[in-house]
């Protein structure tokens, strides 16, 4: 039977939103988000992936890109998609304006991750981004665009057209084509909504409708903030940065890595007999001996003994030199991957056991809960601003990147977002340059 | 641009990258015996001389019927619509024919995207067993890819003919991976799931990518693919077939470039989804080389459906059993059939929600209302493109008849188009009751239109486009295709 009125709800809910809504706590929040991300999309524009593919795919192109619970990275299809739209709106949005439909497009991903359980677990089917992340570029855009609430719903029907990509991908060149094209397709559907498209006004409503992408679905209405008890959905749950470019489920065993072997002073890697890795079950992310970098971060067996061997993690550690040394090789042999049964599935409630052993009979091991850049234990500001520094410096001159970091920092105060785009046309002369190869040698 | 799309004999990244340890050829087939390398081979190892000649006379009704209801498509809001977003919200760039407005062109994958919108703008598209619209995803794909290609590169209508054959045939080969895929859908839009991957099977075939790219446009086609059923009946619907046809050509495109996907996408991976994300039960199957001499294309054994009119296939069904309740009706009295002298109408049809509307409120609906079209049938002896114009829809008698409808599923008629039939029960007022059964509409795959059928709907359609003399020529052109050297000459009668 037709349950009406979820989706009618959200397109009026998208409609209705105003700076007035916004909060401190969300501000603050989302402004790191934007800052994080524009940070690992310039990253990601020295990738090989990027040059082959479509120019908004740069963010998730070495998954150093934020995560949010219900798992999803939610600011990269977002951001994308408002920077280029901002770019030829007739009127230039104001930094007010651009905070306001970037946290429109966080809190509709937000809300529709939270109409079905699977969603709350490491997922096995379709990967979030591509399903939540065109209707949260969509919602951003038809705010931008200032739609009236019937053509937000279209655009939420339209994109839902594009959404759902199979896991498969994941660990490949191809899985940040799934960021950009979240972007481009939400943006696409908020332009034909505002042409006049039309599609099901029940999209989210019904399970043949954005229903087909979870086997349990439960939708319910979206309320502005404020109102009934409800805030924003990033107020009441923030997420995580990453500190290595890899997959979030990575940095759980790293930190469990780098705290095992700071108990062996004078470690020589060639007398370790075993390195035993307590992990949650999940297929995409157990890879014994990945043969590319994208199935490198991807893998719990290589970021473990990666950390062990450089007794910290960088952006380099992905790199093909480093990949393919024999001493890494040697230590992956050495790698048993055990899925003890409290260990679960989901970035809220998974744990990382590391336990080595050595030659002459010494086990030295250590757990990890909760890594630094959780959201049980976010990033400081200061270790956020270097991140992004270290990242916008492969690409922009230092001029580029201290404008985008103030911008960004009093965004809501600009009359004008263009600020944002003069920044980001400022290239480095010396494009190999690297700014102070950040290594996380030690979990904060 | 152009310098990309020269038959692409790029270095095969992957082989290089493909040591696997011991240990991990134990826990996975070798890349070279899995489901997805098969298909990879197959696309990049077929060739013209493996077309046999039922195929190529098949296949070349297919090409005729879509260009036709593209052409009758362009005249759409839809398509008005689609046309007018790409070119607002993309450069300018001139290089692949629009179907219908004169000197339109698009850059190639936006091309393929309003032509496969214009395709699918009415549901007067082909349809399929198990269901889905193959042509309208391919065609404008192959036709986009075509004119890009150099003007001393164009393919040979025979290599056209093979590239939209091995769409078609991939297509098919996806669906039977599934049960699930038998049956009228529920779920996700059959052309949005297997249609993507035809687009990107078709162009990676006319692009002669290696095997290995071949499999990589697919897993990138696969992440590509997939909407919902619920905007079926919708103005958006006509944008899947859209989509697939532009994001298949992309995905091609990325692989010839040199992007890779997962080599696994059409296998079977416990805990981890590839194509399997988009079916309740899958089942892949490897599919072999066509030098084998024993391959046999699909629409071989199982023939396509054209539609007579521009409405969802099962509405065909009850139009043709309506039809002949109507000619009874008229045998009966006055020449004319009237709401007054029918009590009830009773329709005995397969249950599926999206096809059942009482009230249809636009025509995207009406095409996809069992009830609309057995009343249409019913008042007029037959459904045409013109019972769905606005005055049509409003008429009162209709409106009238269409109050007195009641609706029955029988258990012994399943939601599948290759077991359901239509049956109309008409209760007058005098007390008779008129019945009638359809069990196969004349168009079905198991009752073909004759070929002068067929023509005679192409120049219905086209003939709302275009002038009288390149009507002709295209269906002269197709009749000869497998004789052209050059498909240029095709090229340039679409507009």
């Amino acid at each position: 039977m037709l349950r009406k009125g979820v989706t009618e709800s959200f397109g009026a809910a998208i409609h209705a939103l105003g700076a007035s809504h916004l909060t401190d706590g969300v501000i603050r929040r989302s402004k790191r988000m934007m800052l994080d991300t524009l940070g690992v999309g310039l990253l990601g524009t020295r990738t090989d992936v990027f040059d082959k593919a479509l120019k908004y795919s740069q963010v998730h192109s070495m998954d150093f890109d934020d995560t949010w619970y219900p798992a999803t990275h939610p600011s990269g299809a977002v951001l994308a998609s408002l920077l280029a739209l901002a770019e030829v709106t007739p009127t230039t949005p104001s930094g007010v304006e651009l905070l306001l439909a970037f946290n429109v497009g966080i809190e509709v991903q937000g809300r529709l991750l939270r109409f079905s359980r699977e969603a709350f677990d490491i997922p096995k089917r379709f990967h979030p981004p591509s399903v939540v992340g065109v209707m949260g570029s969509t919602a951003a855009c038809a705010k931008l665009l200032g739609l009236s609430s019937r053509q937000c719903a279209n655009a939420l029907a339209i994109a839902a057209c594009s959404a759902g990509a199979p896991l498969a991908n994941a660990a490949t060149q191809t899985k940040p084509l799934h960021m950009g094209y979240a972007a481009q397709r939400g943006l696409e559907a908020a332009r034909l909504a505002q042409a006049g498209l039309e599609g099901n006004p029940a999209i989210l409503d019904v399970e043949h409708g954005f229903g087909v992408y979870y086997e349990d679905y439960n939708p319910s209405a979206m309320t502005l903030p404020g109102v009934g008890g409800s805030g924003w959905v990033l107020e009441e749950q923030d997420v995580a940065f990453k500190r290595i470019p890899a997959h979030l489920g990575m940095h759980w065993v790293v930190d469990a890595a780098l705290t095992a072997r700071a108990k062996i002073p004078n470690l020589d890697v060639s007398q370790i007999k075993r390195i035993t890795l307590k992990v949650p079950p999940s297929k995409y992310i157990d890879c014994a001996f990945p043969t590319t970098e994208h199935q490198a971060r991807h893998s719990f067996q290589f970021n473990a003994c990666s950390a062990i061997l450089d007794a910290g993690m960088s952006v380099e550690s992905f790199s093909k030199a480093q990949r393919e040394r024999q001493d890494l090789k040697e230590l992956l042999g050495k790698v048993e991957v055990h899925v003890p049964g409290d260990n679960l599935a989901s970035f809220d409630k998974m744990y990382s056991e590391v336990v080595i052993e050595t030659n002459q009979g010494e086990s030295f091991s250590a757990k990890c809960d909760t890594f630094y850049g959780h959201w049980r234990k976010p990033l400081r500001q200061e270790d956020l601003v270097d991140k992004f520094m270290a990242n916008a410096s492969f690409v922009l001159s230092s001029e580029g990147a201290v404008g985008l970091l103030d911008t960004i920092g009093n965004i809501e105060t600009e009359k004008e977002c263009t600020a944002l785009h003069s920044y980001l046309k400022l290239t480095t002369e010396q494009r190999d340059r690297r700014y102070g190869l950040r290594t996380w040698s030690q979990s904060g | 641009m152009s310098c990309l799309l020269q038959k692409a004999i790029r270095p095969i990244w992957s082989v290089k990258e493909l040591h696997k340890s011991a240990v991990e050829v134990l826990k996975q087939p070798s890349p070279e015996d899995t489901v997805t390398a098969s298909f990879g081979k197959f696309i990049s190892e077929v060739k013209p001389q493996h077309l046999s000649s039922v195929v190529l006379h098949r296949s070349k009704r297919m090409v005729l019927d879509s260009i036709g209801v593209g052409l009758l498509g362009s005249t759409t809001d839809v398509f008005r619509l689609a046309l007018q977003h790409s070119q607002l919200l993309y450069a300018h760039h001139d290089v692949s024919s629009v179907y219908g407005p004169e000197g339109t062109k698009l850059s190639p994958t936006l091309a393929a995207f309003v032509n496969g919108v214009a395709t699918h703008s009415m549901d007067f598209d082909d349809t399929w067993h198990p269901a889905t619209h193959p042509s309208g995803a391919v065609l404008p794909a192959v036709l986009a890819v075509s004119d890009m290609m150099p003007a001393n590169g164009k393919p040979s209508g025979l290599h056209f003919l093979l590239a939209f054959n091995v769409g078609i045939e991939i297509q098919g080969r996806l669906m039977r991976f599934s049960n699930e895929a038998h049956n009228i859908p529920k779920r996700f839009h059959p052309p949005s799931v297997v249609g993507t991957m035809g687009s990107a099977a078709a162009c990676a075939c006319l692009l002669s990518l290696s095997p290995s790219q071949c499999s990589h446009a697919l897993a990138i086609a696969a992440s590509l693919s997939g909407a919902p059923m619920a905007n079926a009946a919708t103005q958006s619907k006509p944008m899947h077939i859209g989509n697939a046809s532009r994001l298949g050509l992309e995905a091609a495109v990325l692989a010839s470039q040199g992007l890779e996907a997962s080599q696994l996408v059409l296998d079977a991976v416990e805990g981890v989804a590839g194509f399997s994300a988009f079916f309740k039960d899958y089942a892949p199957q490897h599919l072999g080389s066509p030098n084998h001499g024993d391959h046999v294309f699909l629409i071989e054994e199982q023939d396509i459906a054209f539609k007579r009119f521009p409405a969802h296939l099962g509405m065909h069904w009850v139009a043709d059993a309506a039809a002949s309740v109507h000619k009874n009706l008229v045998g009966f009295g006055p020449g004319k059939v009237t709401p007054a002298h029918i009590q009830a109408v009773l329709l005995r049809v397969p249950d599926s929600k999206y096809i059942n509307r009482p009230f249809p409120e636009s025509d995207h609906q009406a095409r996809h209302s069992f009830q609309f079209n057995a009343c249409s049938a019913l008042l007029d002896g037959e459904v045409t493109v013109q019972s769905f114009s606005p005055e049509a829809m409003s008429r009162p008698e209709l409106l009238q008849l269409l109050r007195r409808v009641r609706v029955e599923h029988p258990d012994d008629n399943p939601a599948n188009f290759n077991h359901m039939y239509g049956e109309v029960q008409v209760a007058l007022v005098g007390g008779d009751v008129l019945r009638g059964r359809c069990d196969t509409f004349y168009g079905h795959w198991r009752k073909p239109l004759t070929n002068e059928s067929l023509r005679k709907k192409f120049r219905n359609n086209a003939g709302a486009v275009l002038p009288t003399d390149k009507v002709e020529r295209l269906i002269q052109m197709i009749e000869d295709m497998d004789k052209l050297n050059d498909c240029t000459p095709l090229l340039s009668q679409l507009q």
